[in-house]
């Protein structure tokens, strides 16, 4: 800390320090963004008001068990793979900086998180300094470089000037729903978080996500009665295969739910309703109910009503709550009308705005009742440019569909967004691998394979394949909102040869998750897989603006000319010869229109001498003196009924060479080279 | 599973070198920087570039190593962003820039292409080899060694290293040594040749790196021979100080206390401790044998002679010597000797049990799709038939599942395959993926480099010598490459061609003096190519252009197969480059052809038509045969030309690559010189019909496309359409109502839970 806070010194002068990039908060995003910036040699400092990193897991969650996964144990060597199942780790080129080195739990404590990343800044010497509590920022146009700036000042009038600011501040707001009575309502930020401190008590929690049932869970063998209430029923996160909707270790109240042992949950507007304190006993003001027997010890008063029943009950200014106020004197058998002991509000949090003058501040984004800041498909602030904003507040593009508001999605974001920033500001193209076009299918394979990017932010990072001819350009991770600027963030052109992309997807969902018929099996019918699977589009053009906003309801990208789901896979492996390689191999040889088929040098030879030129296998192999000599001199074609022809060599017969068979493949057009 | 196993740890040994740095001295450098530098007196090393390839990428975390290494030695290793600093000169048009510049101050010293400087060891040694050239000296006769050892006798030793490939970790300690130890001592380098054998080394045939030092400073008499010792550990960093310093040290040392107490100044050297007792009335003979087994073990341990009178008792009498091998914690074990000899031995083995196990060399396999199955499946039967040859390991890697270790070691296409030996950088293997021509390559992959022959001497025992050992391979002929000298950068790319063709031929090279005057001799210019094919045969000369390696690799492979070759499906990739039309002969089985009567035999054809070489109306086409017997998909271009095979011998011209006719010569008419002349004068003023045709065929898709949207638009209309503006508008619309209408579902589903909302207070009945 003392060294980079001397190093940052060094910038500093007249009271401003002035940095290429302000990186604010140093969490999990924070310090995922820092490494970048560090590994890449750019001039930043990362701000963090707390006196160490990823406090925000000091707190919460409350009950300080995470949920993100930590499998240790995959089975396998590759490590990149392994990173699909491993939700905490950022990324580094340290194989071993990893979450298994502070926690060996698959459901970790949320006091290792801190630990990790204290580790990972440590270990990666990242610049971060503690204790500056950023107050405000704005922006101003830069008259030196003709660029804009972003100011940051702290609590001791210190100014950090910036050419570009990335907001990694998470959120931390507390989600709050005004409502009369809503003063009577605890948070989930202050709640006790020891059990015995419900006792027999009846709880009611607004909301029904991971912080409700992670609530009601901690208190389930304490509280006497749990309700849980929000406007919509519950998403399963194994339903909906998000991750940020209930999770199954979350979700005990379930259970005790459907087998009726005094916990429920109930939908309603929240806007709609208010809690209010009623004693019957005291406000003797008419009806008692068998009901209220039940209210016993003065405790339990808080019941829940409706605003328009207070309203009508009370008239103009009175402000007495009689048992008329309450639901259950209209309705004897409402579900809410017993009373509370405590309600307890655990809906979520929301961005800080505050800090954010006019001049430097994002819109709210439209979804999620404006939580998050409004983003471009490239992170950017809409209307501050310069200003990225990275991690969980950058959730708004993939709000209840991706990964990208949680640790194992947004650390590639943060990768991509990288790669957008040393290209606009360095004029480094997007790193690109040269493949030779018949490489081409075995690189998607193994992409698909391994690839935990893609996997992981499914339907918003992909793979991009720039086609050129005999060769292609393969660009990895690509944040595909952004597809139709392509070109002006990654710097690579797209030709009239068009462009591949590689994406994981979710299928259309229709059926019962774990019933019958949930899985497809026959490669023909890809297209309908309900599991994760890969996809890959063509474009023979960059799709434009319009084509990305025209797309069709439900899809990631727009229609392309030609589409290719690979059939999903129960183990994740899509390896099989005949349901996987082929078919694809076929989709890639309909968009490149040449042969991929991969030919023993023998064949080379034939096609070599015989026809002006051979398919492009031999010209990239055999004709490079690289040919494929087969253990018999014989090739033979497998005609099986829907499957391409040889594709799996190491089928080739064992017998010596008949050669009609051989020459299966040419003979027809010998007779027309005859005519 | 032991494949496994013994892969990595062998690889892990290789990869040591490279895993994680500290914070990176790498600078990019801005143009004030870059400016800065040009006009210090600091060496510099940068790289130049502006795309960075995956290959570069690599090439880019080793300069980062090496940024650290070269530090320490004052040298500043940097890159400029082409992009941002158009350096001119430096920063090209190139795509991909593959070269690092070494700068004195402004002044270029050298420029290196990225393949050279491949690795951290290969630039720091590069580098360094540069920077000291001036200091080192070169020699290549021992004459030259003897001119220096005359001027340095009485003052300065010399440490004598051979190198052999530029570039390794090897290479690299021993200029990291004499940036180091450069004032002290005089170092010499040669690349072998007759320099060793006059320092005793015997077998000259697999080289190796060696180092000798040579003790010049104790030699008084200009007449005496400066005495030399051997290094006879491997060639690191760490060996070379340790052994720098025992050279330091006296012969042996005389001690008082136990092996155990007893301190020495070089205790903490990585070297073995051998411990002699002796008791007074012995000591001079002890001594005497102390010096004679030092001397034999000079620079190998270090021997400590101790007087056990003054020792206490606890020392067994029954022991007379003890010793401790280097390494933290390791005991010391007493042991009764009984000669010099016997110490040697033991010396030896310790030392070299602790090396041996980097020993194998492995070829490597990267697994991938149904190509590198078909291919693994030829390696398998490599494998098994090599089986049992000591210090060969096949193994292959699935780049599947250990991405990691494929992507350090720069493996982008699949399969591939490398090898891995000691002390050499991995190559990987560019010929035919088949088990035969695998075979010939991993076992004959020893043969490393050319032999450097300085004299006609040397030239003809190595064509005996290769042409003894051929009758066991299937090369046909040697092959000798001619530089007028050893300094000609043509002497890499013979290297590198060397490397490519083990298995196909042995390469020598001779340089020099010698080799102008014999070219001059059989009348070709320098740099020429000889190929001999018997002692009593002339041998096959030709005059070169170096341009490339791969040009060079494949004038050899030409030049192996003669000016009339037999095309078979390893070879016509080579002739399908001259790009002419080919004549070719196809050819039946022998037998066969010999039972037809009045049919000429194969070999009269072949004759005959072999006089035509070098006659100018054959100049425009590349005459070559084809033997259905060995290349039976012969049959099948035949078939594909003719639409029958004719019968044979058949002469075929096919103008591939220039037009599409096929012409056959008449099948009634005998095959002969003059006649085919004929033939072809007619094809040329176009009064032969074209017999057959090249087919044009466009490669494409070979199976009927199955059309996912198609389908999905049949099944389920709408589903993959774009909206239109108005179908958006319509659509969110939709989307809004499903929500509400969702939304009053969702509540009529609770409907128990939820009142209807209470219109009126008089709706509560119940009393």
């Amino acid at each position: 800390i003392q060294d980079s806070y001397n190093t940052s010194i060094e910038s500093c002068s007249n009271s401003t320090c002035r940095h290429d990039y302000c990186v604010l908060g140093a969490g999990p995003a924070g310090l995922q963004i820092g490494y970048f910036l560090s590994h890449s040699q750019r001039d930043y400092i990362i701000l963090e008001r707390n006196s160490g990193p990823g406090s925000f897991f000091n707190i919460y969650p409350r009950h300080r068990k995470l949920i993100s996964i930590n499998k240790i144990y995959t089975g396998r060597q590759n490590r990149e793979f392994n990173l699909r199942h491993d939700w905490n780790s950022l990324l580094s080129h340290k194989p071993d900086l990893l979450f298994q080195r502070v926690s060996t739990q698959l459901y970790p404590d949320a006091d290792d998180l801190p630990r990790y990343l204290s580790l990972f800044a440590k270990e990666l010497d990242l610049k971060v300094q503690y204790g500056v509590d950023i107050g405000k920022i704005w922006a101003s146009e830069d008259g030196d470089h003709g660029g804009r700036s972003y100011t940051l000042i702290d609590q001791h009038g210190l100014e950090y000037s910036c050419r570009v600011l990335l907001v990694a501040t998470g959120l931390w707001v507390p989600e709050e729903v005004k409502f009369f009575g809503s003063e009577l309502v605890e948070g989930y930020e202050s709640i006790p978080v020891d059990p015995e401190e419900y006792q027999d008590q009846a709880v009611l929690i607004l909301g029904k996500g991971n912080s409700a049932f992670e609530t009601a869970q901690s208190i389930l063998g304490r509280a006497s009665r749990i309700h849980l209430y929000s406007p919509n029923p519950v998403r399963l996160a194994w339903q909906t295969h998000y991750v940020g909707d209930l999770r199954a270790v979350n979700n005990e109240l379930l259970d005790t739910y459907q087998l009726k042992s005094l916990d429920g949950l109930v939908e309603g507007g929240l806007e709609e309703i208010a809690i209010v304190k009623y004693s019957p006993e005291k406000k003797a003001s008419g009806k008692e109910k068998k009901g209220d027997r039940k209210d016993r010890k003065g405790r339990g008063q808080l019941y829940l009503t409706l605003a328009d029943l207070l309203q009508e009950n009370n008239g103009n200014g009175s402000s007495g709550i009689t048992a008329a106020t309450l639901p259950g004197y209209h309705n004897d058998n409402f579900s809410l009308r017993q009373p509370y002991d405590r309600v307890i509000r655990c809906l979520g949090f929301r961005f800080n705005f505050s800090i954010f003058d006019s001049s430097a501040r994002p819109p709210c984004s439209s979804m999620a009742r404006g939580r998050f800041p409004g983003v471009t498909a490239w992170y950017e602030g809409k209307r501050t440019p310069g200003l990225f904003v990275l991690g969980a507040a950058a959730h708004s593009r993939d709000y209840r569909t991706s990964a990208g508001g949680f640790i194992h999605g947004f650390r590639y974001m943060i990768r991509s967004v990288h790669r957008v920033l040393e290209h606009r500001y360095h004029g480094k193209t997007w790193p690109a691998t040269k493949l030779q076009t018949t490489q081409l299918l075995s690189w998607l394979l193994k992409r698909v394979n391994e690839a935990s990017g893609p996997y992981q932010m499914f339907g918003m990072l992909a793979d991009v394949i720039l086609l050129r001819g005999s060769y292609c350009e393969y660009l990895e991770e690509f944040p595909i909102q952004a597809l139709a600027q392509l070109t002006n963030l990654s710097g690579h052109q797209v030709t009239e040869q068009g462009l591949l992309v590689l994406i994981m997807q979710y299928g259309l969902n229709r059926t019962d998750t774990l019933g019958p018929g949930r899985a497809e099996s026959e490669w023909t019918r890809a297209w309908k897989s309900n599991f994760l699977h890969p996809v890959l589009y063509y474009y023979s053009r960059l799709p434009t603006e319009q084509d990305m906003k025209y797309r069709p309801v439900g899809w990631p990208l727009p229609r392309p000319k030609a589409i290719h789901h690979i059939i999903e896979d129960f183990l994740t492996e899509w390896d099989g010869p005949i349901s996987h390689s082929q078919p694809l191999r076929r989709f890639l040889e309909h968009c490149l229109q040449t042969d991929l088929r991969a030919f023993y040098a023998e064949s080379c030879f034939l096609f070599s001498l015989t026809y002006t030129e051979p398919p492009l296998f031999c010209r990239l192999g055999y004709l490079k003196k690289q040919g494929i000599v087969g253990k018999s001199k014989q090739w033979q074609p497998s005609q099986e009924e829907g499957v391409m022809a040889d594709d799996d060599e190491s089928r080739t017969s064992q017998e010596e060479n008949s050669l009609p068979e051989y020459l299966s493949e040419a003979e027809p057009f010998v007779t027309s080279g005859m005519n | 599973m032991a494949w496994y196993v013994c892969l990595v740890l062998s690889l892990g040994l290789h990869l040591k070198p490279c895993t994680t740095v500290n914070a990176s001295k790498l600078k990019e450098l801005t143009r004030e920087s870059f400016l800065r530098i040009m006009q210090s007196e600091k060496t510099s090393f940068v790289y130049f570039g502006n795309h960075v390839t995956p290959t570069i990428g690599l090439f880019l975390e080793q300069l980062e190593k090496s940024a650290n290494a070269l530090d320490d030695y004052g040298i500043l290793v940097a890159k400029v962003n082409c992009s941002e600093i158009p350096v001119p000169k430096y920063c090209t048009k190139e795509l991909v820039m593959k070269k690092a510049y070494l700068f004195r101050g402004s002044e270029l010293m050298k420029s290196f292409v990225t393949d050279t400087v491949f690795d951290v060891s290969a630039i720091v040694a590069h580098v360094l080899f540069t920077v000291l050239f001036n200091e080192l000296r070169i020699v290549q006769t021992p004459e030259e060694l003897w001119s220096i050892e005359k001027n340095v006798k009485g003052k300065t030793d010399i440490v004598l290293t051979q190198i052999v490939t530029l570039g390794l970790p090897e290479h690299r300690a021993v200029m990291e040594a004499a940036f180091v130890y450069g004032a002290k001592y005089q170092f010499v380098l040669t690349a072998g040749g007759s320099v060793i054998k006059y320092l005793g080394v015997e077998d000259s045939s697999s080289p190796q790196s060696r180092l000798w030092f040579l003790h010049c400073k104790e030699v008084l008499q200009q007449s005496d021979p400066c005495p030399y010792t051997v290094m006879r550990r491997a060639l690191t960093t760490l060996n070379i100080y340790t052994f720098l310093q025992l050279m330091e040290a006296p012969l042996v040392t005389e001690a008082s206390a136990g092996p155990s107490e007893v301190k020495l100044p070089y205790s903490h050297l990585h070297a073995p401790l051998l411990f002699l007792f002796s008791q007074a009335d012995t000591l001079a003979l002890d001594r005497m044998t102390a010096e004679t087994l030092a001397w034999r073990l000079r620079g190998e341990l270090v021997v400590v002679l101790i007087c056990r009178d003054s020792l206490d008792a606890k020392t067994s009498l029954e022991y007379n010597a003890a010793y401790r091998l280097p390494g933290e914690g390791s005991e010391i074990k007493y042991f009764t000797l009984k000669s010099t000899e016997e110490a040697v031995d033991l010396f030896r083995e310790k030392i070299v049990q602790e090396e041996e196990e980097e020993d194998d060399y492995n070829d490597w396999t990267v697994l991938g799709d149904a190509v590198s199955m078909a291919l693994l499946q030829s390696f398998k039967e490599v494998a098994n038939t090599l089986e049992g040859v000591p210090n060969t390991l096949l193994t292959s890697v699935d780049c599947g599942e250990w991405a990691d270790l494929c992507g350090s070691e720069m493996v982008s296409s699949f399969p591939t395959i490398r090898t891995y030996r000691r002390w050499e950088p991995p190559q990987t293997y560019r010929g035919m993926l088949g088990a035969e021509a695998l075979h010939r390559y991993i076992s004959r992959c020893h043969v490393l480099l050319p032999v450097i022959l300085f004299s006609e001497d040397e030239v003809w025992s190595f064509l005996k010598e290769d042409i003894y050992h051929r009758y066991t391979s299937l090369s046909p002929g040697t092959v000798l490459g001619l530089l007028s000298s050893v300094q000609d950068p043509g002497r890499f790319m013979f290297e590198e061609a060397a490397r490519v063709l083990r298995g196909e031929t042995t390469l020598g090279l001779f340089v020099d003096h010698q080799a102008e005057k014999w070219a001059k001799n059989y009348g070709v210019q320098l740099p020429a190519l000889f190929v001999c094919r018997g002692l009593d045969v002339p041998m096959e000369t030709y005059s070169l252009h170096l341009s490339s390696t791969k040009e060079l690799v494949a004038d050899i492979q030409r030049a192996l197969h003669g000016s009339f070759p037999e095309l078979t499906v390893e070879t016509l990739p080579l002739y399908l480059d001259i790009k002419k039309p080919l004549l070719l002969l196809f050819m039946g089985d022998d037998e066969k052809i010999n039972k037809d009567q009045g049919v000429l035999e194969n070999k009269d054809v072949r004759a005959d038509l072999h006089s035509l070489i070098g006659t100018k109306q054959l100049e425009s086409y590349k005459l070559c045969w084809i033997h259905l017997g060995r290349t039976p998909v012969g049959r099948a271009v035949l078939q594909s030309y003719l639409g029958y095979v004719p019968q044979l011998p058949a002469l075929v011209l096919s103008h591939l690559g220039s037009g599409i006719e096929v012409f056959l010569y008449p099948p009634e008419a005998l095959l002969m010189s003059d006649t085919v002349l004929q033939w072809l004068d007619r094809i040329e003023r176009q009064e032969e019909q074209p017999t057959g045709f090249i087919l044009d065929k466009n490669w494409g898709p070979p199976v009927s496309f199955y059309n996912f949207l198609s389908i999905m638009d049949q099944q389920l209309p709408g589903y993959a359409a774009q909206r239109t503006p108005e179908s958006k508008k319509r659509g969110m619309e939709a989307e809004h109502r499903d929500k509400q209408s969702g939304h009053t579902e969702q509540g009529a589903r609770d409907i128990k839970h939820w009142p209807k909302q209470p219109s009126s207070p008089h709706q509560h009945y119940e009393l």
